[in-house]
């Protein structure tokens, strides 16, 4: 007895659904989890050999300098005077320890304004500093 | 009476779902073109001389000073590439990887190229690194 056309074409559709919609739920969400305090302008230089930063430490500032030699906390532009009158402050309010200070240079920047960066640091007497860099590159 | 609520029930139970799962297609289509894997970030960590260290007048002998200048670097004072300074921190740091470098960056030298250099020792896994910039 052959099926009448119709019958081939009431599959169920929910479980094709569901998939379609848990992986929109996922992409929405992997999307909105990515960093948006990090200026994405500035390319960062290949390092390889670093390790992969797995934690982040939640005192960590990241001072971003772009290739023009601005420099960012935030993505809000600062001057070095400001960089190390904030760094003091951080310094201070964490009883004088060392905070963690992340300088995102972009490769093409000169060095002149990333030793600003350092000075502001050398200011408020943080010693030990990390440079940002990419161990693979993304998209 | 009797056959107006048949048919009542027959357009109750017809959900038209292909405009829904067209949109939902869309929606999944924009997500995976527009999604990147994201990139691995990694953190160099230097040492910056304290001032008292700085003001030393001379310069111990075990240090390696590596001169990062705009399109090029130093070895204790003499030139060379990327691959020829691999090449010679490796030999000497084959037996003593907590060989002190000193890495001294020209003002007008390219960031890209210090952090070349940090890798470089972060491969051949030595430790005490500074990073001083000179005039």
């Amino acid at each position: 007895m052959r099926k009448h056309p119709e019958e081939y074409l009431n599959g169920n559709l929910t479980a094709m659904i569901d998939v379609v919609f848990q992986l929109i739920i996922f992409f929405v969400a992997t999307v909105s989890m990515q960093d948006t305090v990090s200026d994405e302008r500035i390319r960062l230089a290949l390092a390889p050999s670093g390790k992969a930063v797995t934690t982040k430490d939640p005192r960590e500032v990241n001072i971003d300098v772009d290739k023009s030699g601005q420099i960012r906390v935030a993505r809000y532009p600062y001057s070095h005077r400001e960089v190390a009158f904030m760094l003091k402050k951080l310094v201070k309010d964490n009883g004088h320890n060392q905070i963690p200070v992340i300088i995102r240079g972009d490769m093409q920047a000169r060095h002149d304004a990333v030793q600003k960066v350092m000075d502001a640091c050398a200011a408020a007497g943080i010693w030990k500093i990390k440079f940002a860099a990419l161990k693979e590159r993304g998209g | 009476m009797a056959r107006k609520r048949k048919k009542n029930e027959m357009q109750a139970g017809e959900l038209n779902l292909t405009a829904m799962i067209d949109v939902a297609f869309q929606l999944l289509n924009f997500f995976v073109i527009t999604s990147h894997p994201m990139a691995v970030a990694t953190n160099l960590d230097v040492f910056r001389p304290s001032p008292d260290q700085t003001s030393q007048p001379t310069k111990p002998p075990t240090v390696l000073r590596i001169m990062v200048l705009n399109g090029g670097f130093t070895l204790n004072d003499q030139p060379v590439t990327l691959a020829m300074l691999k090449d010679k921190l490796g030999f000497v740091t084959a037996n003593d990887q907590t060989q002190s470098v000193l890495i001294l960056c020209a003002s007008d030298s390219r960031h890209g190229s210090l952090v070349e250099v940090l890798d470089l020792c972060n491969r051949l896994k030595l430790k005490n690194l500074s990073v001083i910039s000179s005039s």
